[in-house]
């Protein structure tokens, strides 16, 4: 006897299931979810994390955590409270808002996208994934028919950069156009994947037309891939966590340092990094007033940083300022660089 | 375009400056800034030595 609905009924293993399944939600779901938990391989996905500013303007690289415009020097991106809302309230807390200046006559290419280490997307090889993401057009969205494009590359090798996304070893893509409406909609797209996959990396972009009005931008949050043929609830991770996700590849250190001033323009300070990163990071000086001190004494501000020698798991800094007093003990108050292990 | 760095005692650094953004590159063949920076040497581009140590 073939059942399609049952309720307040207690059933008996084994059962096997034909079709989809659809719950309450109105989700649908058509093969077991495997894991149903860690299963999201985008870092970021819900736009939580800002860990490099809120507002970017012809951003050319990084710029919500994970999430980098690739040397597109005409992208804007901010943080937008614009979000989803269902039922019971807001789906998320932030969105990306990602397009141009309003005036603007540039008719490049609007585009964020996101590299997936090798470590979080070998098993996706021969896999049938699921892409799902919230989006919405603004009022002035100028892509025409709406169209917001979307393009999964991968690669044989490990680990190569977004930036040469195009020659990656092995390099094989797919791709789909959606028609965005002013309205936040959760889009779907599955395929499957080649074999001997060590790097991925997914893209949202546009081609802009005519003079941007006010709100010539597409909005997008709650971005997941996962292995299976369909959709299944957004994966939520708890702040901190997500946090430590995005410091594998970025994380700011400063505060609590130790260190000695080599003469009047040199300090040398030495910091374990929060998370252990992807690879040993490049750094890039954070000149906050007042961010190195003679404890109780003096306040300096750096300069500039004259090198640095990195590991995965800590940094010792070469931080450039002035008026410095040679062989003085002076520590780190606030933050003093930015590091970079993306991809 | 790039720049050599020296250590406080005067020897080279193991790292590299990018002018752009002054940002400190390791010479770690996993990080994605050091790869540009040897592709960009294998196109036959030379980085500017480091300035003196004062």
């Amino acid at each position: 006897m073939a059942l399609t609905t049952v309720q307040g009924q207690m059933l008996t293993a084994p059962l096997t299931l034909t079709g989809n399944l659809t719950f309450s939600d109105g989700s649908v779901q058509t093969a077991a979810a495997s894991p149903y938990v860690l299963k999201n391989r985008i870092i970021n996905g819900a736009m939580q994390i800002w860990q490099r500013g809120t507002s970017f303007t012809s951003a050319s690289g990084y710029t919500a955590d994970r999430w980098t415009t690739v040397g597109n020097s005409a992208t804007n991106l901010s943080q937008s409270t614009s979000v989803p809302t269902v039922t019971t309230g807001n789906a998320f807390q932030y969105s990306a808002k990602v397009g141009r200046t309003a005036s603007s006559t540039s008719t490049l290419t609007q585009l964020i996208a996101q590299c997936i280490e090798s470590n979080n997307c070998y098993d996706l090889s021969g896999q049938t994934v699921t892409l799902s993401f919230w989006a919405k057009a603004g009022a002035n969205y100028s892509s025409t028919s709406n169209i917001l494009s979307l393009a999964l590359y991968t690669g044989t090798a490990a680990d190569q950069g977004i930036l040469n996304y195009v020659s990656w070893t092995g390099a094989a893509s797919v791709s789909t156009n959606i028609n965005l409406t002013t309205t936040w909609t959760k889009y779907t797209y599955t395929t499957t994947l080649g074999s001997g996959i060590l790097e991925a990396g997914l893209f949202f972009y546009y081609s802009p037309t005519g003079t941007a009005g006010a709100d010539d931008n597409f909005y997008i949050t709650g971005v997941q891939l996962e292995i299976g043929t369909s959709a299944t609830p957004f994966e939520r991770r708890l702040y901190n966590q997500e946090l430590a996700n995005c410091q594998r590849y970025y994380q700011i250190v400063g505060v609590g340092g130790c260190g000695r001033a080599f003469n009047t323009t040199n300090f040398e300070v030495a910091l374990a990094l929060r998370v252990e990163m992807r690879a040993a990071p490049s750094g890039t000086v954070i000149n906050d007033t007042g961010n190195i001190a003679y404890p109780g004494v003096a306040a300096y501000t750096t300069t500039s940083l004259g090198s640095l020698v990195a590991s995965t798991t800590g940094v010792a800094l070469n931080l450039v300022s002035s008026g410095l007093t040679s062989g003085a003990t002076m520590i780190t108050y606030a933050r003093v660089a930015g590091l970079s292990a993306e991809l | 375009m790039y720049k050599q760095l020296k250590n406080i005692d005067g020897s080279i650094a193991n790292c590299i400056k990018r002018i752009e953004d002054e940002a400190c590159i390791p010479f770690d063949l996993s990080n994605t800034d050091y790869q540009a920076y040897l592709k960009w040497v294998d196109e036959g581009n030379t980085p500017e030595p480091a300035d003196e140590v004062v």
